[in-house]
C-alpha cells in the first residue's frame, strides 16, 4: 500500500513537471521546418490554443524568375510568455509535410537572422506586441504560387499556441526581361562572416555595366562602399571587420543598358563559430561522474569508519567484543 | 503556470540557498568535533542542519537542472558553460549522495575519529562548492557574469572523456556504490 501511494506520487508530480517543458519553450533555433516541426505540441489540436496573433504577407509588385525578391511577414496582436519568444514560418501550403518554400521550388537566400531558414524565432521586447521579418527568395519557374504565414508561441498557462495567416498570399512569377540588370543566376549570398576579419564579398552579375555597394548597421545607419571590378560582370566589395557578433543588411544598385535594379536586402551576420559536442557523451560522463563522486565518497567513508574488515571500529572483530 | 525560466530562478535559488546553509553547517560541525570551536552542544545542532539542507537541496537539484535545459535558449547542449553546469551539477549531486547516504547508514559513526569527520566534512562541502560553481556558470550563461569571475575560472574549456572511460567510469562507480552499500547493510548472523 505504501509502495502504491508513493508510486502514485511520483507519478503526480512528473505530470506536474511536464507543462514545464512542454513545446521546447526555450525556442528551437532557426532552421527549415514545415508547419508543425514535424508533430510538435504546437501543431497538436489536443493540447495547443489558437494565436490570436494576425498574419498578412507582402510582396512587391513585379516579381522575375531568378532574381532576389523579397516576402515581407507581418505579424500583429501578439501575446507572447514572458520570454517573449515568437517562432515564425513561412509555407507554400497548410498540410504539414513537403510544405517549404523549397518544395515549391523556391529557393531561400536570406532570412531575417542571417540564415536562410523558413522558420526564424525572434525575440520581443517587453510591451511590443508586432513585428516584421523579411526572407529574400529566387523562384525557380513561372507561374502563381501560394504563400501561407504561421506563428508558433507560449503565452498564459504554459500553452503552446499556434496561428496562421486567414488566407493564402498568391505571387505570380514573370519572364526576365532580356536586358535587365541582375545578380547572376547562380549567385548565392553569404549569410554568416568570421568575426574580427575584414570580409571580401564577390558578387556575379549580368547585363551589368556598374555597381553601387549599401549597407547598413543594425542602428540603421546607411553607408556605402567602393566596388572593383574584376572582371566582366564580377565586382568586390570589402566590408569592415565586425568587432562584435551583429547583423548588417547589405544591397546593390545595378545599372546597365536596361532599366536601373535595386536588390532586396540580404542579411549578413558575424559571430564567433558555433560549439558542438556529443550529447550523448556528455549525459554519459555526467552519469559517470555522479555514481563516481557517490561511490567513492561511500567506499572510502565505510572503509574509514568500518574499517578495512568490515567491522564498526578498525581492528574490532566482534560485535560488542569489549563485554567478552 | 509559470514560463520554465522563472521555474529555473525559483529551484536554482532553493538549491543555492540550502547548499550554502549545508556549507556553513558542515563548517561549523567540524570546528566544532575537531574542538576548535569550543561549543560541543552544537555538534549535533549543527550536523542535523547540515545533513536536512543537504537533502533538502539535493531535493531540489532535480528540478533545477529540468527547467535549466527548458529554459536554455537553442536546442540542447550548444554552449561550453551549459556542458560544464552540467558535470559540476551532476558531481555536487554525486558527493552529496554520498554523503547522505554515509549518514544514513552509519549514523554518528561518521564524526566519530578525526579521519572520518573530515572525509564526512570535505564530501559535503565538496558538494557545496559544486553547487555553487553551477550556480556561479549560471550566471556567466545568462548575465555574462558572476561574483567568481574574480577566479577566472575556466567555464569555457570542456573536459570531455571518451565515450569508453566515461562507461568504465560509469561501472566503477556503480560498483563501488553497490559493493559500499552491501557493507554498510550486512545481513545479520543472529537469527
Amino acid at each position: 500500500m505504501k509502495n502504491r501511494i508513493h508510486t502514485t506520487f511520483v507519478l503526480l508530480l512528473l505530470l506536474l513537471c511536464s507543462a514545464f517543458g512542454a513545446a521546447e519553450p526555450g525556442g528551437n533555433g532557426d532552421s527549415i521546418q514545415n508547419m508543425q516541426c514535424g508533430g510538435a505540441c504546437h501543431g497538436d489540436a489536443s493540447i495547443n490554443e489558437t494565436s490570436g496573433a494576425l498574419l498578412s504577407l507582402s510582396s512587391p509588385a513585379t516579381i522575375y524568375l531568378g532574381i532576389p525578391t523579397t516576402l515581407t511577414l507581418t505579424a500583429t496582436n501578439l501575446e507572447t510568455s514572458n520570454s517573449g519568444l515568437v517562432g515564425l514560418f513561412l509555407l507554400t501550403d497548410m498540410t504539414g509535410h513537403s510544405d517549404t518554400p523549397q518544395d515549391a521550388g523556391w529557393e531561400i537566400l536570406s532570412d531575417v537572422n542571417g540564415g536562410a531558414m523558413n522558420y526564424n524565432e525572434q525575440t520581443l521586447d517587453s510591451g511590443q506586441n508586432q513585428t516584421s521579418i523579411s526572407w529574400v527568395l529566387r523562384a525557380s519557374a513561372l507561374g502563381t504560387t501560394t504563400f501561407y504565414a504561421a506563428i508558433h508561441h507560449g503565452g498564459g498557462y504554459s500553452a503552446p499556441f499556434f496561428g496562421t495567416t486567414a488566407t493564402g498570399f498568391e505571387v505570380t512569377v514573370q519572364p526576365v526581361p532580356e536586358d535587365l540588370p541582375r545578380l547572376a543566376a547562380d549567385f548565392t549570398p553569404p549569410t554568416f562572416r568570421a568575426l574580427d576579419t575584414p570580409t571580401e564579398l564577390n558578387i556575379q552579375t549580368q547585363f551589368t555595366n556598374a555597381v553601387q555597394f549599401e549597407w547598413k548597421s543594425e542602428d540603421g545607419l546607411l553607408s556605402s562602399s567602393p566596388v572593383n571590378t574584376t572582371g566582366n560582370n564580377s565586382w568586390t566589395i570589402s566590408l569592415p571587420a565586425a568587432l562584435q557578433p551583429t547583423t548588417i543588411q547589405w544591397r546593390v544598385i545595378l545599372e546597365g543598358e536596361g532599366p536601373e535594379q535595386t536588390t532586396p536586402w540580404f542579411t549578413l551576420a558575424s559571430e564567433e563559430g558555433s560549439w558542438e559536442v556529443s550529447e550523448n557523451a556528455v549525459y554519459l560522463q555526467a552519469i559517470a561522474l555522479l555514481f563516481m563522486t557517490a561511490g567513492i565518497v561511500i567506499a572510502l567513508q565505510t572503509r574509514i569508519t568500518m574499517g578495512a574488515n568490515g567491522n564498526d571500529e578498525p581492528g574490532k572483530k566482534y560485535d560488542a567484543g569489549d563485554h567478552i | 503556470m509559470i514560463s520554465p525560466g522563472t521555474f529555473h530562478v525559483v529551484t536554482t535559488e532553493l538549491v543555492v540557498g540550502a547548499f550554502s546553509v549545508a556549507g556553513l553547517s558542515f563548517t561549523l560541525c567540524i570546528l566544532t568535533h575537531l574542538g576548535i570551536l569550543k561549543r560541543p552542544l552544537w555538534a549535533t545542532m549543527f550536523d542535523h542542519i547540515a545533513h536536512f539542507t543537504l537533502a533538502f537541496g539535493l531535493a531540489a537539484t532535480p528540478f533545477a537542472i529540468l527547467s535549466g535545459l527548458s529554459s536554455a535558449p537553442g536546442e540542447g547542449l550548444n554552449s561550453p558553460i551549459l556542458v560544464n553546469k552540467m558535470f559540476l551539477s551532476m558531481t555536487g549531486f554525486g558527493f552529496a549522495l554520498g554523503c547522505l547516504l554515509s549518514r544514513w547508514r552509519l549514523g554518528n559513526k561518521v564524526w566519530s575519529s578525526t579521519k572520518s569527520l573530515l572525509l564526512h566534512g570535505s564530501s559535503g562541502l565538496a558538494a557545496v562548492g559544486s553547487m555553487l560553481l553551477t550556480a556561479s556558470a549560471g550566471g556567466t550563461f545568462a548575465r555574462g557574469e558572476s561574483l567568481l569571475d574574480m577566479f577566472h575560472l575556466p567555464y569555457e574549456e570542456v573536459l570531455l572523456f571518451p565515450v569508453l572511460i566515461s562507461a568504465i567510469g560509469l561501472l566503477l562507480g556503480a560498483t563501488m556504490l553497490v559493493l559500499s552499500w552491501k557493507r554498510m547493510n550486512p545481513s545479520s548472523s543472529v537469527h
